[in-house]
């Protein structure tokens, strides 16, 4: 089978904490990025229908990026259950705070989008709060992979964790979130619009390719993943041909060529990103590999899938 | 050796100063659950109402789109994302039983997170479009709304009650006799007649609201006051739930332990309150309903619900997975091997604040192992006033013997040195602490008779595991 996959359980957890993963990216990175692409049109005050069909959208897909993330949260514990648990213990409340910001940041962009007068407000206190985090998340994971600083950090009773390693993924992902929400963001829109969001998508991706050169440059420590980074590399820079595409030709076939690269540069990054710690999976649980109900899961699944599409269909007929 | 490599699952342990880490879990719990089962009664409520109004009943749809408003606002948001924080919160407690409950049961957990996406993309979906759809797709879409909150409601529901009744799988039955366990049907059932019950109220509550003349909004409330009819079995699946539970865990419900009989005499209270005023006035009387007393009525089913789930949650002790794993976080077969390390041999955490001597900070290291979970030193349910009247004899016996000194505590999983370490912290504890405080060395006699108490204790539970 291909890298990074076998045919053990733990394999197949690890399929469906990546696609699991995938799909949470794209609602979370609309959701943030939309939220400080619509907080900018808000303090810019200029009429941008990018900027209202977001509002309208962020508290439906921060809904669905939340409902999304609960499947990698779930693999993740029978991933690296030890460290994902350590990890959350030693940043304790600190790291608990993230569901008081996500629900103050949910309520703001109900407010955002039903007040005009408190727009401004509402979309910076959301902002704040995605912000805060994704940053949360970025310490965990790191926090999750530090184990030789565990005892160090309970013993002082060290909330952050503040590792060389945080901005850069930070950045790395802020530059990732743009352009998927600019890919998303881009199929309903008109031709100007088309253009304006390939140069935030361009942008995203220049940030996001700056920032892993610099950061491979100081670290001297890449990592092909068995191929997987050059298709990361290459998938990256489809999309961002793509995107040049779309922004000469906004009616042409240029958004399916970015947003097909795009998918595959989201696969191949999030097995790029998990590649640093594939060794660190916990394996042999046997309560674990040997618990049933698999397929009653992928039945559901299957009738689950059903659902929703059948539920996207008549809402779209509705619209019509 | 790393923590990661130790045998037992050694987990930091963070101290919430006065607040016991029960309250923190209960806190967030209830009100995930009250919301959850409001989602639940909810939808069925609507499809209810969407079909009377399709059948001629006035203001119907009306109330609909405005009762889903207040389902999305408050359930959706609040409701989900407490539902992320049980998770977290239940790591802050119990990292080594939630991991166990993910290890055994996670493809229903899988299965129970597909089901909640449907529910929120067909609750989404009506939010957004039900004002544009027909007749009959409102209607499918809000059955799927409804049929997949219950879904979810059911496949969590089997994991819950796993915990306090594992039946067969105990024997070895595997993982659908742990979810089809004897509470599990009780639960389930008991469980839906609340989300009717609460659904009704709080459409109650929504349908004051309404700018209606009272005749209409009254015939609204008799409708919905039907919804919560299935309050009136609550009293026979409680008692079917008793009868299910093992026979220790009963007892301290019934009389044995005084906080557990309070607690289920509130719920008790409280639903006959609720219950009485919905079969007694609402649907036999036709009585009017106004915005306060349904809030009221809602606020006291609130309580209900608060109590009961401190009831299924303190019905477990000693145990967090009945026969599995004890509050402590240490499972049964472990208990012996900790009796000749001692309780804390293996933990690699330092301890965060420095102890005037060795014994004094082994004590709290054992203190920080076997009785954080469930005791804070000096705010709800102190160890220092539990234990501040016993002599020192006493307090060693009372450790020493602790599944005998009250059945609903785990047996001391240390050695005599850490029971008598834990005697002299609590005693430097419970003298505040004094600077100049020389914790007297034990003496061979002393630990060979803690010794003996803890052999003659044995390490299993008072109780049988079922």
């Amino acid at each position: 089978m291909m890298w990074p996959f076998d045919a053990s359980t733990e394999s197949l957890w690890l399929a469906l904490y990546l696609v699991s993963f995938a799909l949470h990216a794209v609602l979370v990175s609309y959701v943030a990025a939309g939220t400080v692409y619509a907080l900018v049109a808000a303090l810019r005050r200029s009429a941008d229908p990018i900027a209202e069909r977001t509002r309208d959208w962020l508290p439906f897909l921060l809904g669905a990026g939340i409902t999304a993330g609960i499947g990698p949260l779930l693999f993740l514990q029978l991933l690296y259950q030890r460290r994902f648990y350590t990890a959350n213990l030693l940043m304790g409340p600190r790291w608990g705070a993230v569901v008081p910001a996500l629900i103050l940041g949910f309520y703001a962009l109900y407010l955002a989008k039903a007040s005009e007068h408190r727009r401004r407000l509402a979309l910076g206190a959301g902002a704040a709060c995605f912000g805060f985090v994704a940053w949360s998340w970025t310490e965990l994971h790191q926090v999750m992979l530090d184990d030789a600083g565990w005892r160090a950090m309970y013993a002082a009773g060290e909330r952050f964790h503040l590792d060389a390693a945080v901005l850069p993924r930070l950045a790395i992902w802020a530059g990732a979130m743009l352009a998927l929400f600019a890919t998303v963001a881009a199929w309903p829109a008109s031709a100007a619009e088309r253009r304006r969001l390939a140069a935030l998508a361009l942008t995203g991706l220049i940030i996001c390719g700056a920032t892993s050169a610099i950061a491979l440059a100081i670290r001297r420590d890449f990592d092909p993943a068995h191929g997987w980074t050059y298709l990361l590399g290459i998938a990256a820079i489809a999309a961002a041909l793509g995107w040049g595409w779309t922004a000469h030709r906004p009616d042409g076939p240029g958004l399916s060529v970015t947003t097909a690269a795009t998918t595959a540069a989201l696969l191949a990054g999030a097995v790029v990103r998990e590649a640093p710690r594939l060794a660190l999976i916990e394996h042999g649980r046997a309560t674990a590999v040997g618990s049933g109900g698999l397929p009653v899961f992928v039945v559901t699944l299957a009738v689950g899938a059903a659902a929703i599409a059948w539920v996207v269909r008549t809402v779209r007929g509705a619209a019509e | 050796m790393s923590p990661i490599d130790s045998p037992i699952a050694h987990y930091p342990v963070n101290d919430f100063g006065p607040l016991m880490k029960g309250l923190v879990i209960g806190g967030v719990g209830i009100v995930h659950v009250f919301l959850a089962q409001f989602a639940i009664g909810g939808g069925m409520l609507m499809w209810y109402f969407e079909r009377l109004g399709q059948r001629g009943l006035p203001d119907a749809r009306t109330f609909v789109d405005g009762y889903f408003k207040v389902l999305v606002l408050v359930s959706f948001v609040v409701g989900a994302l407490t539902g992320v924080a049980m998770w977290f919160t239940t790591i802050q407690v119990g990292a080594r039983t939630i991991g166990l409950m993910i290890d055994e049961f996670h493809w229903l957990w899988a299965t129970e997170w597909v089901w909640f996406a449907v529910e929120i993309t067909a609750g989404y979906a009506f939010y957004r479009a039900g004002r544009r759809l027909g007749g009959r797709a409102r209607l499918r879409l809000l059955a799927l709304y409804a049929l997949a909150s219950w879904m979810s409601l059911f496949w969590i529901n089997g994991i819950l009650a796993w915990q306090l009744t594992p039946g067969r799988w105990l024997d070895g039955g595997g993982m659908w006799a742990g979810f089809f366990n004897p509470s599990f049907l009780p639960s389930l059932l008991f469980r839906t007649a609340v989300s009717t019950t609460l659904g009704a109220l709080a459409a109650c509550i929504v349908i004051n609201t309404m700018d209606l003349p009272r005749d209409r909004r009254a015939q609204l409330i008799r409708r919905a006051s039907r919804f919560a009819a299935p309050i009136a079995v609550m009293p026979v699946l409680a008692l079917w739930f008793a009868a299910v539970l093992p026979g220790d865990s009963r007892s301290w419900l019934l009389g044995g332990s005084m906080a557990m009989t309070m607690f289920v005499g509130v719920a008790a209270g409280a639903s006959l309150l609720v219950g009485g005023y919905v079969i007694a006035g609402l649907i036999v009387q036709r009585l009017y309903i106004n915005g306060a007393t349904a809030t009221l009525l809602l606020g006291l089913a609130f309580g209900a619900t608060a109590a009961g789930e401190f009831v299924r949650e303190g019905a477990r002790k000693p145990y967090t997975v009945r026969g599995v794993l004890y509050s402590t976080s240490i499972r049964p077969d472990e208990v012996a091997a900790l009796r000749r390390t001692g309780a804390t041999a293996a933990d690699p955490y330092p301890l965060r604040e420095r102890y005037p001597g060795e014994q004094l900070a082994r004590g709290a290291r054992v203190e920080r192992a076997l009785c954080d979970a469930c005791h804070t030193m000096r705010g709800a349910n102190a160890l220092v006033e539990l234990t501040r009247t016993w002599a020192d004899d006493q307090l060693r016996l009372n450790l020493a013997k602790l599944q005998r000194t009250k059945g609903f505590m785990p047996p001391f999983a240390g050695n005599a040195e850490d029971v008598e370490a834990l005697v002299q912290l609590l005693r430097w504890e419970r003298d505040d602490r004094p600077a100049g405080f020389a914790a007297p060395p034990a003496s061979p006699e002393t630990l060979a008779q803690i010794a003996r108490w803890l052999d003659e204790a044995g390490t299993a539970a008072a109780g049988e595991p079922r």
